[in-house]
């Protein structure tokens, strides 16, 4: 180990050492524990055009999260989250990632997040099998990525401060580092993205009030990347727009309707004329747009089978050579019980133009899985911010 | 500065601040009455008591730092008292400003069946919105309440409770024991969490049910509610899982209530009894939750003079009372004995705050013509010599 990663590892155990020793002969305040699990295990088969790959069983998702909040001295509440998750087959990752850890102060109107978790790269979720399933449209690539890993678009070192208005507007500003691959061995740790973000968003609890808008949202982000023949911080900035919105088409409790949609816009470097690599795939300019259609059936009051029509576009107009990029994807889950599912995906993606080289021109795939997700709560102590109690009946910190 | 010491510190500036300066002042007595139920007005409606009750989410302080969400009669919990004398025709309007379902029923009234307050046996629901009036003959005499019969469990524990004297001009213990002040003391117990909890998801299934019936799509196995027990196991052998399964939504455990109220206050916000050298008080006791309570009065036997309202054929004298869930006792206490005497569960878990002892439904009997110079002791470096103090962390 490196004398100066020593020295530094050395602060927080001394840290951690004379707070134990403070902490000697009182009683500790107990925490809430939260226990997150979802495992996702599929069979996949792929109908390419010249032999695909044919997964027997893929459990790549599949994540364990543990969490721990208490509240603290004045009204602010604090957070720690543990979690790792087992990568996509292939992956050049180490065979467990651990993709969430962090911790987390909020108060009623204030959050602060720092560590490791999901970066801000999309506004919103959309229903497919796993997060990862449409994420060439769904968001904003990784510039420093080699392309072999999904993740490295997911997950990332955040910091991000987010201030709520009348409950429903959040504006956050974040940096983060993302994981770069440029470099054989990552030796800074620093911003290399930073963004920000408006958004009106309906508190999950309040999904029943039936309101028609349920999200709106748009984002500003800069990846900090290196271009040659620039020298300014902002020339050199690979920068996007995001819009998202989530509209409920029938909010009714039995036969639930909503429509999802995301666009990003990557302003790309002008440059790049056309894609060789990821690297090109990421820098040249593009325009995404994903949109889903998705009907649930609640059975006595719970999900029983949901099924969803999902559709992206992606278009790169500055390339010489026409490009795009289109994905269908079909799916439908059945809950057999209460946290578990099984369900069948279909997806269809075509390339065209320089993207046929990169990607393949065009593949099937059907997948077969069988999901469980979990999440447990133990030591309730204090509601949420976004509880009915306290949205429409007072906050009591 | 040590942790300890810094505690130390601090718990004495909070018994400083939360010492109600001097237990004989005035505003302090003032402050005390208001903790215990106010007496709901009646209007007359020819020879018929009208009186108004609504519910809805109310915030309560149950300790000085500690506000929780409740379901409030009137906003107040308890309720507001209900006073009659018997005979009285009485009418209660109950208006549901809520989006969850109540009902009210008269515990120990001999009411019609129909008034009676058990949602699908007696009567349906009040559903949010709307309004029920019960109507009723105050029948029998004595110390009864009212509380909300529909998911009796969460309802009551969450507030819907509050007392209801039936008097009698010819009041048997009053002639036994002439007394010219009383007090009504509702105890009750309450797990925060499953409150809280429970609440907001009832709040959510609501706001689903109340959509569907609106829109007249009542069903019967999405609500969980049969017209017949053979309806019921028709549905199951069909494969319906009722609500209590295990993968239906059985909660994994049953309410532990860890904070302890006497009218909808823990200690020190619990209120106290005063009474003078020589008086004598009536002191009626209504165990509105779930939990047993033995209450202990030091330095002094009390006479046991009603027990559900109905007056024993001969009072006899204890120091310790068993009250026991849903039942009420009238009990009569001599100033015989002055000082600053508390007054409590003996079951000493209940006299806890989130587990801390002091707290729950301690409270104390204050004898307010106590003398001068028998309300001090030896000081302590810091504080004065002024009893009773504040404590929370013994």
């Amino acid at each position: 180990m490196p004398n100066k990663t020593r020295s530094l590892l050395s602060i927080p155990v001394m840290i951690f050492t004379v707070l134990l020793l403070c902490n000697t002969g009182y009683s500790e305040v107990t925490p809430e524990i939260l226990l997150g699990a979802r495992g996702i295990a599929s069979m996949n088969l792929d109908y390419t055009p010249g032999g695909g790959e044919e997964t027997v069983s893929d459990f790549s998702d599949t994540s364990l999260l543990l969490g721990f909040r208490q509240k603290l001295y004045s009204n602010y509440r604090g957070t720690l989250v543990i979690g790792f998750q087992f990568p996509d087959e292939g992956s050049q990752l180490e065979p467990i990632l651990f993709h969430q850890v962090f911790l987390r102060v909020e108060d009623r109107a204030n959050i602060f997040k720092i560590g490791r978790t999901r970066v801000r790269s999309a506004m919103i979720e959309f229903p497919t099998l796993r997060d990862d399933d449409a994420i060439d449209f769904t968001d904003i690539l990784n510039p420093f990525s080699s392309g072999e890993d999904s993740e490295d678009n997911q997950y990332g070192n955040i910091v991000e401060a987010t201030r709520i208005f009348g409950q429903r507007y959040r504006l956050s500003a974040y940096g983060e580092h993302l994981r770069n691959e440029t470099e054989a061995v990552s030796k800074d740790f620093g911003f290399n993205a930073l963004g920000l973000s408006f958004q009106y968003r309906v508190p999950e609890s309040q999904r029943w009030n039936r309101e028609v808008l349920n999200q709106i949202g748009i984002s500003l982000n800069a990846a900090l990347t290196d271009r040659s023949g620039y020298s300014g911080e902002l020339d050199k900035a690979l920068k996007s727009i995001t819009f998202s919105t989530v509209l409920n088409i029938r909010p009714d409790p039995v036969h639930f309707w909503d429509l999802r949609h995301q666009s990003i816009f990557n302003l790309g470097f002008s440059e790049t004329k056309e894609i060789t690599d990821y690297a090109d795939l990421t820098r040249a300019k593009s325009i995404s747009t994903f949109t889903s259609i998705r009907y649930l059936y609640r059975k006595l009051e719970r999900p029983a089978l949901q099924a969803a029509l999902s559709y992206g576009y992606k278009t790169f107009p500055d390339l010489t050579n026409s490009s795009s990029q289109h994905q269908l994807t079909a799916n439908s889950f059945y809950r057999m019980g209460a946290n578990f599912d099984a369900g069948v995906q279909v997806s269809y993606r075509k390339n065209t133009g320089d993207l046929k080289r990169l990607a393949g021109e065009h593949e099937t795939e059907i997948q077969f899985a069988l999901i469980y997700s979990i999440e447990q709560l133990w030591n309730s102590q204090f509601d949420d911010r976004e509880s009915l109690l306290n949205l429409e009946h007072g906050y009591i910190p | 500065m040590t942790r300890r010491d810094f505690l130390i510190t601090s718990a004495a500036l909070s018994a400083a601040t939360l010492l109600p300066g001097n237990l004989f002042a005035e505003t302090t007595k003032r402050e005390n009455s208001e903790r215990f139920p106010r007496q709901l007005k009646p209007t007359l409606e020819g020879d018929v008591k009208a009186f108004r009750l609504f519910i809805d989410i109310h915030q309560q302080e149950l300790a000085p730092g500690l506000r929780i969400h409740t379901l409030a009669f009137n906003n107040q919990v308890p309720g507001p008292e209900i006073r009659v004398n018997r005979g009285d025709k009485v009418k209660v309007y109950f208006k549901n400003k809520t989006e969850l379902n109540h009902t009210i029923h008269w515990h120990g009234m001999h009411v019609p069946w129909r008034m009676d307050g058990v949602p699908y046996i007696t009567q349906m629901p009040v559903m949010s919105g709307q309004e029920f009036v019960y109507e009723f003959t105050a029948e029998p005499y004595g110390t009864h309440f009212y509380h909300c019969h529909w998911g009796t469990l969460l309802h009551m524990q969450s507030g819907m409770y509050g007392s209801l004297i039936v008097e009698d001009p010819d009041d048997p213990v009053r002639k036994r024991f002439p007394y010219e002040r009383e007090y009504t003391l509702l105890y009750s117990a309450h797990d925060l969490n499953f409150l809280r909890n429970e609440i907001n998801a009832m709040l959510e299934r609501m706001k689903e049910r109340l959509y569907l019936v609106r829109n007249g799509r009542f069903d019967k196995e999405r609500f969980a509610v049969f017209d017949t027990k053979e309806e019921l196991e028709e549905a199951v052998r069909n494969g319906y899982q009722p609500p209590y399964l295990v993968n239906r939504r059985a909660p994994a455990e049953l309410a532990q209530p860890f904070w302890f109220t006497v009218n909808g206050k823990s200690y020190p916000s619990t209120p106290n009894l005063y009474i003078r050298e020589g008086e004598t008080i009536r002191v009626r006791l209504i165990n509105s939750g779930t939990e047993e309570h033995y209450l202990h009065l030091h330095g002094h036997d009390f006479w046991l003079v009603c027990d559900d309202g109905i007056p024993v054929p001969q009072p006899w004298q204890m120091n310790t009372i068993r009250l026991s869930p849903g039942k009420t006792f009238d009990i009569i206490i001599e100033g015989k004995n002055r000082g600053i005497w508390t007054f409590h569960d003996h079951d000493t878990r209940r006299v806890t705050n989130n587990g801390l002892y002091p707290g729950g439904n301690l409270m104390a009997l204050v004898y307010e013509d106590l003398p001068e110079e028998e309300r001090r002791v030896m000081p302590m470096k810091g504080m004065n010599n002024l009893i009773p103090k504040v404590a929370l962390d013994e």
